[in-house]
Formats: C-alpha cells, structure tokens, sequence
C-alpha cells in the first residue's frame, strides 16, 4: 500500500490541530478582553488565566474528581434502573396489543414532561439527598427508553420474523435472535437519549435536592461565595465527562454491534 | 382501529386515576403530601379562577419565546453558512461540539449572577439551550440537501440567491424542523428549571418550587399537569402542524409516526 512519507503525515497532523485549536484561542482572547476591559467585575468575570488556575489547583487536589465521580455514580445508578424499566416497558408494549393500549397513552404523555419539574416533587416524598436525585435519573430515562425500545421492536421486519418462524424458530428464539437484535438500533438511540436527558437534569437535581456532593452542587455552591472561577471550572468538567461519555461509551458501543452487523451506517 | 385506540387511552388514564387514588387514599403516605385528584383539581381550578395561573404561564411562554427567537436568529444563519462554506464549518463545529454537551442548568447560577434574578436570566439559559440544537440541525439538514437537485437547479440557470432560497433551503428544511422540535424539549426543560432557581414571583417552574416550601402538593401537582399539556400542545399542535404545512406536504418526509 501507498504509504504517505512521515514528515508529511506530521505536517497534516499539526495543521488539523492547529485548526482544532483555532476558535478555542480566539474565543478565549475575546473572552479576556472582555474579562479585562469588559464592564463586569473581574469577580464576576474571570479571567481565562484565573479559571485555569482554578482548574489545575481543584483537579491537582482531587476536588474534581470526587464530585465527578460522584455525579457519575448517580448517573448510572439511576440510568440502569431507567434502562430496565423503560426496555421492559417498550418490549411490552411491542410484543402486547393489550399493553401496546394500556400503556403508550400514559408514556406519551410522561414523556415530554421535564423530569426536573418533578424534583420538589420527589424531595417531598424522598427527603433529601441521593435517593431522590436516583430515583429522578431513572424516571427521566426510562420514557425516552420506552419509546425507543417500542418502536424498535415494531421495525423489526415482518419478513425476518416470518422466516424465523417458518425456519421453525420458537417464540423464545425468535426474540432473543430476530426481535432483540433487530430492534437494537432504535434501543441504542434510546439510551443514548435516556443517558442524555438525565445527565442534563441531574446538575440542576444536585442544585435542589442539597447532596452533598457533585458537580451541580459544586457550581451551586460556589455561587454562594461569588467563585465564579469554580463554576466555570465544574462547568468545563461536566463538558468533559459529556463528551467522554459519548466517544468512550456510545460510539464504541454502536461500532461493536449494529454499525458491524451493517444495519446503520456511520 | 380508531375506536379502539380512543378507548385504550380512556381506560389507561382511568386505571392510572384509580390506581393513584387507592394510594393517595390508603393513608402509606400522609394525605398532604399525596393528594386526590379531587384535591389536584380543584388546586389548579382556583388557579385558573383567579387568574395566578395565566400569569404563571404567561410569564413562562414570554421568556421560551424571546428565547427560543433569539437562538433561531443566531442558531439557523450559523448553521447555514456553516452548512455552506468549509471554513465557517471549521470555526464553529468544534465550539459547539463542545459547549453542545453542556447542560444549560448547569449554567444557571452563573447566570444568576451575571443577569441577576428574573427574565433575563431565564432568557439567557432558554437561548443557551435552543441554539446548539438548532446550529447542529440546520448544518445536517444544508449538507444533506440533494446534489443532484442543486446540479439540476444550476443546470436550469439558478443563480446563488434562488438556489438558496428556491432549493437548500427548503431541502434543509425537515431537517431545521427537526432542529425546532429538539430546541423547544431543550428550553422547555430549561425555562421549568431555570425558573425554579432563578426566577422571582412568576412562571410555572417558580410555582411548582414555591408550593414546595408550603407543602401545598395539590397546587404543585396541579401545576405539573399544566407544565405537561402545555409541552404536548406545543409538540402535537404547532410542530406538526409546521410539518404538514411544508415538509410532509411536499411529499420529502412520510407524516408522522401513527
């Protein structure tokens, strides 16, 4: 095979950095002048050195990670248990006319409504701290699964279903070799929406429910001492984790299974 | 079929009714803290009787719509021209690739103490968590647009401004939709949440956060009801009625899931 000469791959390598890095340096320049001859308070306001600063010291001490790890933990916590109510609830749904009607009605109508507005909700009936904040991620990823794992189910092509069968394929088999696999694409959405949803509302849940710790505490906290420079460092560490979730999680993830099986493109 | 589908919601709702007030009624929990839907009911009839609850919502759609305008003034001509030309696409898709992830509440104690407490805060972080989803859609739905239909068009003696108006931009438009359906469940969240910390006196997050501190779960309740429909009509009546009107009429996307 060709191969392109190694100092050319380097040059190409640093001209995709250089323009990777581009906006995030000109952005930052603005955001310094703004900081520096803006109209607000450098308190309110900091400067791009201050906030790294501020990051390297709360990452150099552990401090970061705790209340990521932390918010991560509910996360999933939360996120499995959505995951198995909302896939039983969908395959349900799929495989039953019955609970196809009983069902769908009430999930519909569950699911475009905020999870987060149900927080004072859940803070009353579960006091404080991290129940409520778990049991608020599972229900706001168990809708968005429901659907998701319903409609997959229902796009399963009739004709693999009836080949299955006529090949003499059990009701059993034919599930776990034909449905599951089959609805798998729309399940991944699923999750991946049932991941994205609660990761959202999980900040503002960790503002209200007064835990202990987490990255949405963190930044809720900090207001009370005016360290603008600590919220924008969690800020930065929640981007992080999102993105890490969805390179190191959901793309491998969907690599490995429906985009080898041929039945998605990327 | 029809019939079928309309009696299957009546039963599904009654059962869930039943199934609440068995529990609301049971005494598990105390009677303040689970109240009947009779109790719900009558909460959100006084609300609407003596009007505190228009102004909640009003309040509310005020600030998701300067919002919500504010973000498709910026969000759709960015992610046109990025959609258009290579070097805008490379100044912008890696900010907000990477601001996208973040969750717009995360920003608001920030927020709060740029803006202050009240309107504009709650505008900011709708603003915030619309744009990136319009950005993203908008830039999808130019790239996706045919190229054969764009060659055609050239090949019919288009000039620039009629291929943009006559063909991208209706090419791109489901995808645009699409972009305004997520842009709306994203600030519907927010303005809910933003609201519950930020706000003042007003709009449906603060009524629901304030019936907290009097443990009146009845007006709560009733509230969250209200914050629901509201988020289905928006969904049901104008985003599909846009998508009737244009995409679905023109025959680019099959109507909607049945």
């Amino acid at each position: 095979m060709f191969r392109v000469p190694t100092t050319i791959r380097l040059r190409r390598r640093l001209r995709a950095g250089a323009e990777l890095a581009l906006p995030f340096v000109v952005v930052a320049i603005f955001w310094q002048l703004f900081a520096m001859f803006g109209p607000m308070p450098p308190k309110l306001f900091p400067g791009i050195d201050k906030i790294v600063t501020t990051f390297v010291r709360l990452a150099g001490n552990g401090i970061l990670a705790l209340h990521a790890l932390t918010t991560i933990l509910r996360l999933v916590a939360g996120f499995a248990l959505g995951a198995v109510v909302g896939v039983l609830l969908g395959v349900l749904m799929g495989r039953s006319r019955w609970a196809e009607d009983l069902l769908l009605p009430l999930v519909s109508v569950g699911n475009p409504i905020p999870g987060l507005a149900y927080a004072p909700l859940f803070v009353i009936w579960f006091g404080l701290g991290n129940l409520p904040a778990v049991l608020l991620v599972g229900f706001a990823a168990a809708f968005p699964i429901a659907v998701n794992t319903w409609s997959g189910v229902r796009a399963v092509k009739e004709i693999w279903i009836r080949s299955a069968v006529a090949m003499g394929a059990a009701e059993r088999q034919l599930f776990r070799k034909v449905v599951l696999p089959g609805s798998l694409p729309y399940m991944l959405t699923g999750p991946r929406l049932g991941l994205a949803r609660p990761s959202r509302v999980l900040v503002a849940v960790e503002m209200l429910t007064s835990v202990t710790a987490g990255l949405g505490w963190l930044i809720f906290g900090a207001r009370e001492f005016l360290n603008t420079d600590v919220m924008l460092a969690g800020i930065a560490v929640i981007g992080i984790v999102g993105l890490t979730l969805e390179k190191v999680v959901f793309e491998p993830l969907e690599q490995s299974t429906v985009v080898r099986w041929g039945m998605m493109t990327r | 079929m029809k019939l079928r589908a309309i009696a299957g919601t009546l039963v599904s709702f009654g059962l869930a009714a039943i199934a609440w007030e068995a529990f609301a009624r049971s005494g598990l929990l105390p009677a303040a803290i689970t109240p009947s839907i009779l109790d719900i009911g009558i909460a959100l009839w006084g609300m609407i009787r003596n009007g505190t609850m228009f102004v909640h919502v009003g309040y509310t759609l005020f600030r998701i719509l300067i919002g919500l305008g504010l973000a498709i003034a910026v969000g759709v001509p960015i992610g046109m021209l990025m959609g258009r030309f290579g070097f805008v696409e490379r100044f912008f898709l890696p900010l907000v690739s990477v601001l996208s992830p973040i969750p717009s509440l995360a920003w608001v104690p920030l927020f709060i103490l740029w803006f202050g407490l009240g309107n504009t805060a709650s505008i900011a972080l709708v603003f915030y968590a619309a744009t990136f989803p319009l950005i993203l859609n908008t830039w999808t739905g130019v790239r996706s647009v045919n190229r054969l239909w764009i060659r055609a068009a050239s090949a019919m003696g288009a000039g620039r401004q009629t291929l943009f108006t006559k063909v991208v931009l209706p090419g791109a438009l489901p995808f645009v939709i699409a972009g305004f359906r997520q842009a709306f469940a994203r600030s519907w969240i927010a303005v809910v949440g933003g609201e519950m910390i930020a706000a003042t006196k007003w709009g449906l997050g603060w009524a629901v956060f304030d019936s907290k501190e009097f443990l009146n779960t009845d007006v709560m309740l009733g509230t969250l009801v209200v914050i629901g429909l509201l988020g289905l009509g928006f969904e049901r009546l104008i985003f599909q009625a846009i998508e009737t009107r244009t995409v679905v009429r023109w025959g680019m996307v099959k109507s909607a899931k049945a």
